[in-house]
């Protein structure tokens, strides 16, 4: 990657945020038995983020000591439109699974999805979109029985009426 | 004689050949896709097979076993997301081939070199079995926590560019499976009053998020651009070309092997330990290691399959698991009204040379299946990403939900994936972190374990270390380790190759 | 089945009578507490499917593990009181408030079925330099610390056998935790470690084997399986008072569930329990039958409870004291 020359937009940012968790987990891993003794439970999380913030510092230092790219933008090179589409998409289907069920949430996360990255008719992605979830949840549901989260659409009882009809 | 049919018994009987068969087959399916694990499958076949007879029930279980450790390397090579734990170093140097449009190849490759790899780990069930758990079971937990130390030490191997970068992503996975309630002491750890972390963060989650989404979302750069065109018009690696790499391919088995077969570590870390061995060892790869090495693919893929053969020796001779399908399957005997222990392999000998009949089986159905059916595969990789990456992302979720029907574990793996997406385009290596997670309970609770047998004296520590020839052994590799990669060494080497 | 449930009902008057003629209406989740391939795995996997018989319908089993279990517990705590979320848990629930490990215990529940408990033994490693209790007890005082105990983390069943045994004659041991009776004993065939309290189920293969040696059985009575070995109440009368003790498997619904969905898992459990097959499966194992229901399951769980969180609370186990969760001194 280019970035061996020149610091990344967000990357120094990026960076101080590692800095900043090593610390805080270094404080709570001291937190969790002090020196209590050689096998306490917290000595193995104290070395290992004591390692975490020496490299995290050491990291750190590299990138100050680069200049900063001006060829590469934050928005254009590190986070561009879709990837910020994407992980919005992604927190907002983290919510919604447990109210609304896993079927829905799902059809309507691979539906806006598609729609958005590749723009085909309104058609073809709902039908992409359901497709893709009847076969997942015949693999996963009906083969592994995996219980998904239910929400609105009372899938259990469905499956109970059509299994009651054979 | 006697072994003799019961060692074909699974060959003759058309009926287990079938559920071999079927068995491998879906367990090619079951690995491929990154959620779905052996374990899963093999624990929903104990209550699916109760009523049957334990022969078919077993023989159903091995072939799903066998096939998906297998099945692992396919997304590893075709997407960069391995099915499996087990293959993640087949993706470090897979990947790269398909993007070369050597898709096909790499897939013979890893599928011939599998069932080398599996074929050893069964010769060596059969042939040494009593003589490897007796070893295996003499490993003490001082022994484990230098077989940890040597796992950590792959950081080196794994880290590309940026050594440091390695050594911090690898200390941070240490520390994401050091969290949750300690099952030593019940202290909690990193769990900050949140009752979610007492369980700790599934590993399977963070590799999901890790190499899924993280992964799912870097491709979203190049998003437009027109996939790779596939060349599939050699599948089944030449002669000399397989030959080549046998030597390698050796040495990786017998590495899988003892790995496996020592209780507590398994596929995963063998191929890892593998991967790292064929770096040290290869002295002028055709391609260098990371952008399509072959030796880079022979040597995970031997390991894990020889592994397979390795965790059935402890559970044959002394009924003590390899691994966790291999901890599965005992509890299936017993329902089966067998007796899994030392005592089986002497009052019912049949059962050890069924499965090790069923395993050869297997094996051999996993080589038919894998090299059948590559051209299908591998169009995946030719579907337009824009359809591609919304279905990996759900399956991605259904995944990291599966592994412990948890929400929070689906909430973990979406915040790894954001999370090691921005350590992606920083230059951080993902593959220390995983490694960290699966070794981070071997490296802590052994540590402590062999402090505390010696009263907590590390001086005490060292001397049981210099008294067992085993511990010493260890030590000594790990010594070298570390001087190989100090500055002195090589220089030292230099000077004399030139 | 379903008629005479329906005559029940008509009989105590029920309102709700359609829905209680249909449980189970879809299928149930089963959450077993502890991992794949563990003990309670298999007892849950191995009464379950004689139990659908009887239920006509299907539980769907899935491992929730983590926490000493309270993960699975809490998740199914959590989720309605409908019957159709069903907890297969072991006994370390009861001592979850007492070692601060969770809120939550089986008062939050009603047991289904309290299927079996285990019989715990004493066992070693095959050259240890002694063969029975007071021997073992002897050669411990006059080599304090050397010997080197399995546990599993304080609270699991080797820490209360230890606290059983400190309690009637203090000693200088070693512990070194494992995260399971399983990797323990194996810690044990390798010599890592000199004598492990187990489960008699888990070890009974071994010691048959030769791999380690039984000291003592923790129990009242002789295990049929292992004739020879005397119990720890023929060499030391004084542990009369404290056993039989065990650690036990069961079925559990959330505290609400509605007394016919309750019924009838308790009718299927109970049938499920009495299988032959089942019953053959778990003495083979060394368990011991109980399948206890309603009241006489609750008897027994505040029993234990009460006997269990004393006796590691004096042996300085746990970390709060009984008394503050309102549970009696035995």
């Amino acid at each position: 990657m280019q970035s061996s020359r020149n610091r990344r937009p967000g990357e120094l940012g990026f960076n101080l945020f590692l800095f900043g968790v090593s610390l805080f987990l270094f404080y709570s891993a001291y937190g969790i038995s002090g020196f209590e003794a050689l096998s306490a439970p917290g000595v193995v999380p104290m070395a290992t983020t004591a390692v975490m913030f020496l490299s995290a510092g050491r990291i750190l230092w590299d990138v100050l000591r680069r200049p900063a790219s001006d060829t590469e933008t934050l928005a254009r090179d590190i986070i561009p439109l879709p990837i910020i589409v994407t992980i919005v998409m992604i927190a907002l289907y983290a919510v919604l699974l447990r109210p609304l069920g896993f079927i829905p949430t799902s059809v309507l996360f691979l539906f806006v999805m598609i729609r958005y990255l590749s723009g085909h008719s309104l058609g073809f992605c709902l039908g992409t979109a359901a497709g893709t979830v009847a076969l997942i949840y015949l693999i996963f549901r009906l083969i592994f029985s995996v219980l998904m989260p239910q929400g609105i659409v009372p899938e259990g009882e469905i499956i109970a009426w059509i299994s009651s009809i054979f | 004689m006697d072994i003799l049919s019961n060692l074909l018994m699974p060959v003759v009987d058309l009926k287990l050949l079938g559920l071999i068969a079927v068995g491998t087959f879906a367990g090619i399916y079951v690995g491929a896709i990154p959620g779905l694990s052996v374990t899963m499958a093999v624990s929903i076949l104990i209550s699916f097979t109760f009523s049957w007879d334990v022969y078919p029930a077993l023989a159903l279980m091995i072939g799903i076993y066998m096939g998906g450790v297998y099945g692992g390397s396919r997304t590893a090579i075709l997407l960069n997301i391995p099915g499996a734990p087990s293959a993640i170093a087949t993706a470090m140097d897979g990947f790269p081939l398909a993007q070369q449009g050597r898709a096909g190849e790499a897939i013979g490759i890893v599928t011939v070199v599998s069932f080398i790899g599996g074929f050893i780990g069964i010769l060596a069930l059969a042939l040494f079995a009593p003589s490897l758990s007796d070893f295996a079971i003499r490993f003490q937990p001082r022994d484990f926590m230098l077989l940890a130390v040597m796992g950590i030490l792959l950081v080196g191997s794994l880290s590309g560019e940026s050594l440091v970068k390695g050594v911090f992503s690898g200390a941070l996975g240490i520390a994401i499976g050091a969290v949750g309630m300690d099952p030593l002491t019940v202290q909690d750890r990193f769990v900050f009053g949140i009752d979610e972390l007492r369980g700790g963060v599934s590993f399977v989650a963070v590799m999901i998020g890790m190499f899924g989404v993280a992964e799912a979302l870097s491709q979203l750069h190049s998003v437009n651009t027109p996939a790779v065109k596939q060349k599939i018009s050699r599948i089944i690696p030449a002669w000399p070309m397989v030959r080549k790499h046998l030597p390698l391919g050796l040495q990786t088995s017998t590495i899988g092997t003892i790995v496996g077969a020592l209780p507590g570590t398994g596929g995963d870390i063998a191929a890892l330990m593998a991967y790292d061995y064929a770096k040290r060892t290869t002295r002028n790869p055709e391609t260098p290691f990371g952008k399509g090495a072959v030796e880079g693919l022979v040597a995970p893929e031997t390991a894990n399959n020889a592994a397979v053969g390795g965790a059935f020796i402890p559970m044959m001779t002394l009924g003590i698991p390899g691994d966790a399908v291999t901890a599965i399957m005992i509890g299936a005997l017993f329902i089966h009204g067998l007796n899994p222990g030392p005592m089986l392999m002497v009052e019912q000998p049949h059962m050890f040379w069924f499965i090790v009949g069923s395993l050869m089986l297997a094996n051999c159905f996993m080589l038919l299946f894998g090299l059948t059916g590559i051209k299908l595969f591998v169009k995946i990789v030719e579907l337009p990403r824009t359809v591609l990456i919304p279905v990996i992302l759900v399956l991605s979720i259904v995944g990291a939900y599966a592994v412990n029907n948890s929400v929070t574990d689906v909430y973990w793996m979406l915040g790894f994936g954001v999370f090691g997406y921005f350590m992606k385009e920083y230059g951080y290596p993902l593959g220390p972190i995983i490694l960290g997670v699966i070794l981070s309970r071997l490296l802590d609770d052994n540590w402590r374990r062999a402090i505390i047998s010696e009263q907590e004296s590390f001086g005490g520590l060292m001397r049981g270390i210099v008294s067992s020839p085993l511990s010493l052994c260890l030590f000594t590799v790990v010594v070298l380790i570390i001087l190989s990669s100090t500055p002195a060494w090589k220089m030292l080497r230099r000077k004399r190759t030139a | 089945m379903l008629k005479s449930l329906l005559g029940a009902a008509a009989v105590m008057g029920l309102a709700a009578l359609p829905a209680l003629a249909d449980f189970p209406e879809k299928d149930i989740q089963g959450i077993i507490q502890w991992g794949a391939g563990g003990s309670t795995d298999t007892v849950a996997r191995s009464v379950t499917p004689h139990a659908e018989e009887v239920l006509g319908g299907k539980v769907i089993l899935q491992n929730v593990t983590g926490g000493v279990g309270a993960i699975g517990l809490n998740q199914v705590e959590r989720a309605d009181a409908d019957g159709y979320t069903v907890l297969f848990g072991a006994e370390n629930p009861l001592l979850y408030k007492v070692m601060q490990l969770g809120q939550k215990d089986y008062s939050d529940f009603v047991p289904v079925n309290v299927l079996a408990r285990g019989v715990p033994i004493l066992v070693a490693r095959p050259d240890a330099p002694f063969d029975t209790y007071p021997e073992m007890i002897e050669y411990i005082k006059a080599n304090p610390k050397t010997v080197k105990f399995g546990s599993t983390g304080p609270g699991g069943l080797p820490s209360v056998v230890s606290s059983m045994i400190q309690s009637k004659a203090p000693i200088e041991v070693t512990f070194v935790p494992y995260d399971g009776d399983g990797p323990a004993l194996t810690a044990l065939q390798g010599g890592a470690i000199d004598v492990m309290p187990a489960v008699l189920g888990a070890a009974i293969e071994s010691i048959k084997g030769g791999k380690m040696k039984a000291i003592a059985i923790f129990d009242t009575e002789a295990a049929p399986q292992l004739p020879e070995t005397k119990t720890v109440v023929e060499t030391n009368p004084e542990f009369g008072d404290i056993l039989p003790w065990g650690p036990f498997f069961g079925v559990f619904v959330k505290k609400g569930t509605p007394d016919d969905a309750v019924a009838k898992l308790t009718e299927a459990y109970k049938a499920g329990a009495a299988h032959p097959d089942f019953v053959k499966l778990m003495e083979g194992r060394g368990y011991k039958m109980l399948s206890l229901t309603g009241e006489e399951a609750q008897t027994y769980l505040n029993d234990w409870q009460s006997k269990t969180s004393w006796l590691i609370w004096e042996g300085g186990i746990a970390k709060k004291s009984p008394e503050e969760f309102g549970i009696p001194k035995p």
